[in-house]
Parts: C-alpha cells; sequence; structure tokens
C-alpha cells in the first residue's frame, strides 16, 4: 500500500495540476473579473475598478449584445430543432436493417472531422456563391428560378444560410447518438409489437421514441454545450466587423476583448466579456438543470 | 399459399424501406457532390471556377494550384505547425492521462471523488469562461514574444483543455479491464508503476487509439485557441492559416489555389477517416450513457 501511495501521487499530479491552473483558476478568476471593470485584458488587479453588476446591466441594454443572444437562441432552438429532427430520422432510416449502413453513417459523421474553416468555406465560397454556387446551379437547373435568384450571402437570408450550413454538418455526430440508444432497445419489443400488427410508425412513436428519453437528455445537453461554444461559424460568415445578422456572443466578446475595426460599434472592455462567460456558462448550467428535471428517466426501465 | 403471402410480407417490407433509402442516397450524393465539387475546383483555374465549368477540366488538370497553396500561400507552414500540434499534445495527453485514468479507476484516495466531479463538469464548461485569465497571464509573461515557448504556450493548452475528455474516456476504459494481471504482477515482486506500463497500458491500447484519434482531430482543427494565442504568422496552425488566406481572398482572387489549400488542410484527417472510421463511429456510439 505505501508503494501505491507514491504510485498515485506520481500518476494524478501532473494531470490535477494541468487541469486546475486551466480550469479552475480561471474559472474563478473570470467570475471575480465579470464584477469590475477593466479596460485592457492584460490590466494588474490594482488597475481594476469595481463595477458590481454594472458589466452585466451595460451588457443588456446593448443592442449588439441582445441581438446576439437572440441569435444564439434561434441556433439554439431553430438549429436543434433541425439537427435532433433530421438525425432521429436518419438513425430510425439506419436502424431498419439497411444494406450499407456503415457506408451511409460513416459519410454523413464524415463533416465532423473536417475542419470547421475548410466546411464554411466550401459552403461560403461554393454552395452558396451566387454566380456558380450549387444552390443557384441546381435550382436553375431543375426551373425553380425564384429559388435561384436567392442571394444566400445577403444580410436578409445569412443567418439561414449560416444555420442550414451548420447543422448539416452537425447532423452525423447526433445521428451516432441516436443509433446508441435505438440499438440497445431489444428487438423483441419491435417483435412483439409486429405480432400485435402495429406498422412501423406506430412501433416507432410507442416503443421507440419513449424509451429514448435518457439518450434525447444526452443529445439535447451536448447540442447546448455546442452552442455555447459557437463561434467560427459566426466569424466565418461575418469575418472583420459584428454583422447583426450573425453575431452571437463569443463574437461579441472576442470584439470586447481586442476591439473591433470600428470603436463605435464595441468598447473595449475585458471585465463585460468576462461576464459573458459568466452568462454563457450559468445558461449551459440552467438548461441542465431543465432538461434533468424535464426528462426524468423514472419510470422506464429497460 | 402461406408461402406466397409470406413473400409478399416480406417485398412489401423492402417496398416500405425505399423513401428512407431515398434520403439516404440524396444525402450522401449531395455530401460527395460537395467534395467532388472543391476538388475538382481546386484542380481547375479561377476563370473556370467563375465561369461555372470546373468539372469539364477543359484547360487539363492545374496541379500547379497545389504547389502555389503549398509553397507561396504557406499552406506548408501551417499544415507544419498543426502536425507538430496535434502529434506532440496527442503524445502527452497519453503520458498524463492515461496513468491518471489509471489512478482515478483503481485506487481510492482522498480527493478523487472531488476530482472526478471536477473532471465531469468541465467538460460542459464552455472556453470562453477560462480564456480571459490565461490570455492575461501568458501575455503579461512576455511568453508569447518566443517562438519555442509560443509554441509550447500552445501545446500545453491543447493539453490541459483535453484532459477531462481523455481522461474521462480512459477512466472507463478501464473500468473493464481485470485487475487480476496487476494482483498477479504484485505477487511477482513487480512495481506497480512497471505493472501499469508494461501490463496493463498495453492492455488498454484500443482505448488509447481511438481517444488519440480524436485528440488529434480536434488539435489538428483547432482555431479558438490559436486565434488567440499565436503571436506570429508562421506559428499558425491549418484552420487560422486558412481563415487568414480567405480574408486576403479579395486582394488576390485566387480562387482554385483557396480551393487547393482546403483540399491540403482536409486531407490528413480525412484519410485518418478512412482508415478508422470504424474506430471512430465505435467511440462516439461506445461512450455514451442513455
Amino acid at each position: 500500500m505505501k508503494r501505491n501511495k507514491g504510485m498515485i501521487l506520481a500518476f494524478t499530479v501532473p494531470g490535477t495540476l494541468l487541469f486546475a491552473s486551466v480550469f479552475v483558476y480561471p474559472i474563478i478568476r473570470t467570475v471575480f473579473m465579470s464584477f469590475f471593470s477593466i479596460t485592457e485584458i492584460t490590466d494588474s488587479i490594482s488597475k481594476w475598478s469595481f463595477n458590481g453588476l454594472g458589466n452585466y446591466i451595460t451588457l443588456f441594454r446593448s443592442s449588439l449584445f441582445q441581438q446576439s443572444l437572440w441569435n444564439i437562441f434561434k441556433i439554439w432552438v431553430y438549429g436543434g430543432g433541425i439537427v435532433l429532427g433530421v438525425s432521429l430520422l436518419l438513425a430510425a432510416i439506419l436502424t431498419d436493417n439497411i444494406k450499407g449502413k456503415s457506408f451511409f453513417q460513416a459519410v454523413i459523421y464524415l463533416p465532423n472531422v473536417i475542419s470547421a474553416v475548410a466546411m464554411a468555406t466550401m459552403w461560403i465560397q461554393y454552395v452558396f456563391n451566387s454566380s456558380y454556387g450549387f444552390l443557384t446551379r441546381f435550382f436553375s437547373m431543375i426551373g425553380w428560378t425564384s429559388l435561384a435568384e436567392i442571394q444566400w450571402l445577403d444580410s436578409d437570408n445569412k443567418f439561414w444560410a449560416l444555420l442550414i450550413s451548420y447543422c448539416f454538418g452537425m447532423v452525423g455526430r447526433h445521428m451516432l447518438i441516436w443509433i446508441s440508444g435505438i440499438e440497445r432497445i431489444g428487438s423483441g419489443y419491435y417483435e412483439a409489437a409486429g405480432i400485435d400488427g402495429a406498422n412501423k410508425w406506430q412501433q416507432f412513436y410507442y416503443i421507440t421514441l419513449p424509451l429514448l428519453k435518457g439518450i434525447l437528455k444526452t443529445n439535447i445537453i451536448m447540442w447546448s454545450i455546442s452552442i455555447a461554444g459557437f463561434f467560427i461559424w459566426s466569424q466565418l460568415f461575418s469575418p472583420l466587423t459584428p454583422d447583426t445578422s450573425t453575431v452571437v456572443p463569443i463574437v461579441y466578446m472576442y470584439f470586447k476583448l481586442f476591439g473591433a475595426e470600428s470603436v463605435d460599434i464595441v468598447s473595449r472592455d475585458a471585465g463585460s466579456g468576462a461576464a459573458i462567460g459568466v452568462i454563457l456558462c450559468l445558461t449551459i448550467v440552467i438548461i441542465f438543470n431543465l432538461v434533468n428535471r424535464l426528462l426524468k428517466d423514472d419510470a422506464l426501465e429497460f | 399459399m402461406k408461402k406466397r403471402e409470406y413473400h409478399s410480407k416480406k417485398w412489401l417490407k423492402k417496398v416500405k424501406r425505399i423513401p428512407g433509402y431515398i434520403i439516404l442516397v440524396l444525402w450522401v450524393s449531395f455530401t460527395f457532390f460537395l467534395l467532388g465539387w472543391v476538388l475538382a475546383a481546386s484542380l481547375s483555374t479561377t476563370a473556370e471556377i467563375f465561369s461555372g465549368n470546373v468539372l469539364g477540366f477543359r484547360s487539363g488538370f492545374h496541379w500547379e494550384n497545389y504547389r502555389k497553396a503549398w509553397v507561396s500561400a504557406n499552406v506548408s507552414v501551417f499544415f507544419k505547425n498543426s502536425f507538430i500540434y496535434a502529434v506532440s499534445s496527442c503524445l502527452l495527453l497519453i503520458l498524463i492521462c492515461a496513468p491518471y485514468a489509471y489512478a482515478l479507476q483503481r485506487f481510492e484516495f482522498r480527493g478523487k471523488k472531488w476530482i472526478n466531479n471536477a473532471l465531469a463538469a468541465t467538460m460542459g464548461v464552455p472556453m470562453v469562461m477560462v480564456i480571459i485569465p490565461l490570455y492575461t497571464i501568458v501575455a503579461r509573461s512576455g511568453i508569447l514574444k518566443e517562438e519555442l515557448s509560443n509554441r509550447m504556450v500552445l501545446i500545453l493548452l491543447f493539453v490541459a483543455t483535453k484532459i477531462p475528455y481523455t481522461t474521462t474516456f480512459l477512466t472507463a476504459y478501464f473500468a473493464n479491464i481485470s485487475s487480476s494481471y496487476e494482483e498477479a504482477a504484485a505477487i511477482e515482486g513487480c512495481h506497480p508503476i512497471k505493472t501499469f506500463w508494461k501490463i496493463v497500458f498495453p492492455l488498454a491500447q484500443g482505448g488509447v487509439v481511438t481517444v488519440t484519434i480524436f485528440n488529434f482531430i480536434a488539435v489538428w482543427n483547432e482555431y479558438f485557441l490559436s486565434l488567440l494565442f499565436v503571436n506570429s504568422e508562421r506559428l499558425r496552425p491549418v484552420a487560422l492559416g486558412l481563415f487568414s488566406m480567405i480574408n486576403g481572398m479579395k486582394y488576390s482572387g485566387d480562387w482554385s489555389g483557396l480551393f487547393a489549400s482546403v483540399i491540403i488542410v482536409f486531407t490528413p484527417t480525412f484519410v485518418l477517416y478512412l482508415i478508422l472510421s470504424k474506430k471512430i463511429i465505435g467511440g462516439i456510439t461506445g461512450g455514451i450513457k442513455g
């Protein structure tokens, strides 16, 4: 046992130290910073001035920040609906004795291993391009000129372009999560239901869905965590200045910390930047608790 | 009669799957078309891209786009950087997290529960919650001025931020390895540290490989931390390099070069995926609890 003690120390100290210095200490300091007014991110504590809830109040009054919250909320709700819905549909199809299942799921998951910058570039520079783009070409080929003429990257449509292209890549991961849940439901339930004359849709509705509550929970939490870190896609759709149609809290925070091209839009303030981090983190905690409470898998055991 | 009914039922079942196949085939075709078009565009000229004649290859294959992207657009530098970051982060992560996960799984000690909870909780903490203090420390210390120390800071950050995921993943893996080997080794008088590296670690190879693939892909494609902590153009990883190229497109106008760079950036993880997609997909579905 004595030998184990030294070993436990040797095995746990490096990991714990690194982990604590990158997570524990910074989280505490970020919370602390969010109550201070700090012009430069590198300012020492002596230059901070206490601001109480001032940072939070100013943030919620700023129309650009409100817009960023509204955008991220729309991405969370609409995108969540699209991604979880489509991925569940694909998972339901793939678990129904489909030939070439592993091929299909590998291709659908593929965007997840590609750099988001490369993925977004393909969408922005090709799919949504107004002269040689995929959508324009495709819709004019099948004769839907009104759809072919849509300017996807105009400020009116940019948000939807962003949402669609982002969701396309996310479907694969959630599909795999659904599949792992569906495959754990024994085939016995379906056989019994089949004998009783339940059709595919009834089986899906009455057996699969109720038993997937736990997996739905996992999916919602994973989706929410990804959305809380939503940044690259927004930056790629509006690279240099925050654009009201695609701005999200982290983009706003980035400009708060390092300044935007035009100072009028966002003034530099690291304290508000920290407050944005705290707001996002609290939102995740709230969602986590809500989801756990609403989707309590109490009665079902399988 | 019965046999025929059975056959028609089976046939009916197959017919009912047709809409599903149609959806899958459309989805997959779109993915292939998208990637195929980008590949074709990377081998054509900017003029051909704008006239919409990418798939004809009327002026032949322009392999020089790749040479230009690799040499003059600095993609080789970004590529080398991402490679250095990804390989060293993955190695360090295994060196740190495999013993860490093993100790957390096998032994009882004070603070273990606290560590486990903290590791699980931080997987849900958005990066923005930690980057400001980290940036302050790093920027004030002046270590970003030196190229080597800047690289080391980046690697350390990649490692530290991936510790919760890697450790949790490996802890679950060690739980499935029987402790009878260690008991036997202890009776033989083998030191537990030696036992771990010589006996248990090789048994955990499957988990180590899977988690390393995920870490490699994540670090290779990393963007946010590099955006904040890379101080010089020469240290940019691929995602950041590509982003700066896109912003420069307005001036350079070399669209075929851009698509060639996209293909170069995308190739390593794509090849890895081609070879190891079974392991990658298994790694996602295996780690999920309903």
